[in-house]
């Protein structure tokens, strides 16, 4: 069942690329020719498959995973959220939390473990800034004289983190302890228990549903030290970026829902990602304005 | 001047209120179902207008502030009567803070105007019953910054320059005094400054500051400014930094520095100091003079290093809130003896400072004047802090119930057993205002550094934001 999935919507994929592809380039004047004069079957055979090797490892990302490590699957997953050389997009978030709705919009630039957070909406906390360089992160606002040193566990609103919005790094934050099977709404997940490697990292331990076809993450489970869930997100990938002319599926929205007051959910919306180089002086306290 | 102002906020205000100036960083409804594909670079800006890039450029924020403040003097040495200092009792302020900013590719422009209407009253002293209308319009900070290839950055303009990870104040600063961390509704008031920012990678920067003027940030009694000279050098580290500051100010050098380690997810550490040759402060010195110890720059000229460190951690709970812990051992600052000198010369100034209302001419306004010169030098006598060892303890939480800022702070000084509580409370009304209320409560003698100036303050009153 799931090698016929797979090879339906890799033939569909297949079909749509290469007419496209081989009408542009004339290959299949050029494939014509070529089985037109070669000797026999095999070689028929053979250019066939060469061509749609070559399509497939050209024009679709991600490629179909079978050789793929968990690690690579979850590097690959990391890209999906913005763990990329330099990025701008904006936020809104939504949270409901013991009955308060609460919203934000916010614009972020990210570049690796560095981001950026300005506050655009609501009025009264317009201007909060966030800065994180790596693990050293501080809080700004208009009434404030300087920049507040503060550690990674404060809370950003209602159920989310500060790493919920910048860039993700699970890869090099994680140690993968345990893979199985598994999915989410049907769609095959390689379910990864992710341990932190130090206790620098925002969540202890991590379960993590990452979709086999696609390279992202779907779900995700977070848990303390002890061992106790305490909130889980769905992860939703609607924007596309290009990447070396390549489609890349990109983070459009998560849901953050508290695993005990079940009532309290986050919701963030990422829109318009923004593919950019970003200076240093973005991530520099000299240099920001308060 | 007053109209021009009056024109300009008014301007700011309507300005504020049209939709394309009202969010210039407002980029429209998410639509998070609709798939979007960007290319890189795609933010559509080539193929922008040059009007709609100069929007795009144009940032502004307008705030109103409006508030009370009950606070109660300290009849003490320092301000006997409160005839000295003239705190008024009640206090109602209005204030017009509009931000302004335009931010283009080479070149920023910013300006911060304000507007503050206070009405004063006092209950005690020489100016008991009295009530005064005060105003006062200026431009508390502006810049004008250049950037050449985004790694170099030349501005000079008027701000309020503060560094450092310090709650207590900034040992590593040379220019202020004041950090703003006492009260957030209060603004410290900016000084010219000229800096070049030079960033060679992510993790250094060098800046040159030149401090010129001492702008907005006049104290009244103070010696005539000098210019500071300073040489800051950062390191950002993945999980640390750390800063060294070189100044110069009067032929008189001073190594500034501070650190920070972000230890844990939860816990940070981090430290903030400075070392000087000598002290530039004054100090009580005995002499046989009838009147007493005058005060004097007796360290000027010293060889000894008088450093000023500063211990700090803090650690955040899974809730949210945030403890911290401070220690600052301030060795420019009062031995026990000085600090008895120091009292002691207060005693004698604030008598003679009330002798000079009594005794007749010309031997009354001498006295008067003699007095009230020392009750100068001991309000202000150079020191950040007064005496060697302080500690404070904090506790802060934000957005409890999405709407609730809280802040708590107990400051003491370990040697004369004074301190000072601090509560800072906010409550988000809607998305537009904000309620506020802080207070100041201080304890310890009349002769203790928290008991010398105010019983207690509150203040309290409402943001409103554009």
């Amino acid at each position: 069942m799931k090698q016929m999935h797979k090879k339906n919507s890799l033939t569909r994929e297949l079909t749509s690329t290469m007419q496209y592809k081989l009408r542009e380039q004339n290959i299949l004047k050029f494939a014509g020719r070529t089985i037109r004069h070669s000797r026999g079957h095999h070689t028929m055979l053979f250019v066939f498959v060469f061509v749609s090797v070559f399509f497939c490892l050209n024009f679709f990302t991600p490629v179909v995973n079978a050789e793929m490590s968990p690690k690579e699957m979850l590097q690959k997953a990391d890209e999906a959220r913005g763990n990329m050389e330099g990025i701008q997009w904006n936020i809104s978030m939504d949270s409901l939390e013991n009955g308060t709705e609460q919203h934000r919009k916010l614009k972020v630039i990210a570049r690796g473990y560095d981001s950026f957070i300005d506050t655009l909406e609501p009025a009264n906390v317009k201007g909060q800034k966030l800065l994180m360089q790596d693990r050293n992160m501080w809080f700004s606002k208009p009434d404030l004289s300087k920049p507040v040193p503060i550690s990674p566990r404060q809370k950003l609103m209602g159920g989310a983190s500060n790493g919920d919005i910048a860039a993700t790094n699970y890869a090099d934050d994680y140690k993968i302890v345990h893979t199985s099977e598994g999915a989410v709404k049907d769609e095959p997940c390689i379910v990864m228990e992710l341990q932190a490697v130090d206790n620098k990292a925002t969540y202890d331990k991590i379960k993590y549903w990452v979709s086999k076809e696609r390279l992202v993450g779907l779900q995700a489970e977070f848990y303390t030290v002890s061992g106790k869930m305490f909130k889980t997100a769905v992860f939703e990938y609607k924007n596309t970026v290009m990447i070396n002319e390549k489609p890349r599926e990109f983070i459009s929205k998560m849901t953050i829902t508290n695993a005990i007051m079940k009532n309290d959910v986050t919701t963030i919306h990422y829109s318009k990602p923004i593919l950019k180089k970003v200076s240093n002086a973005v991530f520099n306290l000299n240099i920001m304005t308060k | 001047m007053k109209q021009s102002f009056l024109f300009f906020f008014s301007f700011m205000a309507v300005l504020l209120w049209w939709p394309p100036f009202a969010g210039a960083d407002d980029v429209g409804e998410v639509k998070p179902t609709e798939s979007q594909t960007f290319k890189a670079g795609d933010a559509g800006y080539a193929n922008q207008s040059l009007l709609d890039k100069f929007q795009g450029s144009l940032f502004a924020d307008f705030r109103v502030l409006t508030y009370g403040v009950i606070q109660e003097p300290n009849n003490t040495t320092q301000n006997p009567n409160n005839n000295f200092l003239q705190i008024p009792h009640y206090t109602a302020d209005v204030e017009l803070r509009p931000d302004l900013r335009f931010d283009s590719k080479y070149l920023e422009l910013s300006a911060k105007p304000r507007a503050k209407l206070e009405l004063r009253e006092w209950e005690d002293g020489s100016r008991s019953g009295e009530t005064q209308w005060k105003d006062d319009w200026y431009v508390n900070e502006w810049l004008v910054r250049l950037n050449a290839m985004n790694k170099v950055y030349v501005s000079y303009g008027r701000e309020n320059l503060q560094w450092g990870p310090s709650f207590i104040f900034s040992p590593s600063n040379p220019f202020f005094r004041d950090n703003g961390r006492s009260n957030p509704y209060t603004e410290v008031l900016g000084m010219e400054f000229g800096r070049l920012v030079f960033i060679p990678s992510s993790a250094w920067t060098m800046s040159f500051i030149v401090n010129t003027d001492e702008g907005r940030n006049m104290l009244v009694w103070s010696e005539p400014f000098e210019k500071t000279y300073a040489l800051k050098v950062d390191y950002m580290g993945g999980e640390n930094y750390a800063s060294v500051i070189i100044s110069e100010k009067d032929y008189k050098k001073t190594l500034g520095y501070f650190a920070g380690w972000t230890v844990s997810d939860a816990v940070t550490l981090y430290s903030e100091g400075s070392f000087t040759q000598g002290s530039q402060a004054l100090y009580p010195k005995k002499d046989l003079s009838i009147l007493g110890a005058p005060m004097q720059k007796v360290h000027e000229d010293d060889s000894e290093i008088e450093p000023i460190i500063l211990l700090g951690g803090s650690y955040t709970l899974d809730g949210g809130g945030t403890l911290t812990l401070e220690y600052v051992y301030n060795g420019p600052g009062y031995s026990k003896e000085e600090t008895e000198t120091y009292y002691k010369l207060r005693r004698y100034g604030a008598l003679a400072f009330n002798l000079g209302n009594i005794l007749p001419s010309p031997v009354g306004p001498l006295v008067g004047a003699w007095g009230q010169q020392t009750l100068i030098e001991t309000f202000y006598p150079g020191l950040k802090m007064l005496q060697n060892n302080y500690a404070m303890l904090q506790y802060t939480q934000t957005n409890i119930l999405n709407k609730i800022d809280l802040t708590l702070r107990w400051t003491e000084n370990c040697d004369d057993s004074s301190f000072q509580v601090l509560t800072i409370v906010s409550y988000a009304l809607g998305n537009h205002m904000e309620l506020f209320t802080s207070g100041i409560l201080n304890t310890g003698g009349e002769e203790t550094e928290y008991g010398s100036l105010i019983k207690y303050q509150v203040m309290f009153g409402i943001k409103f934001t554009l």
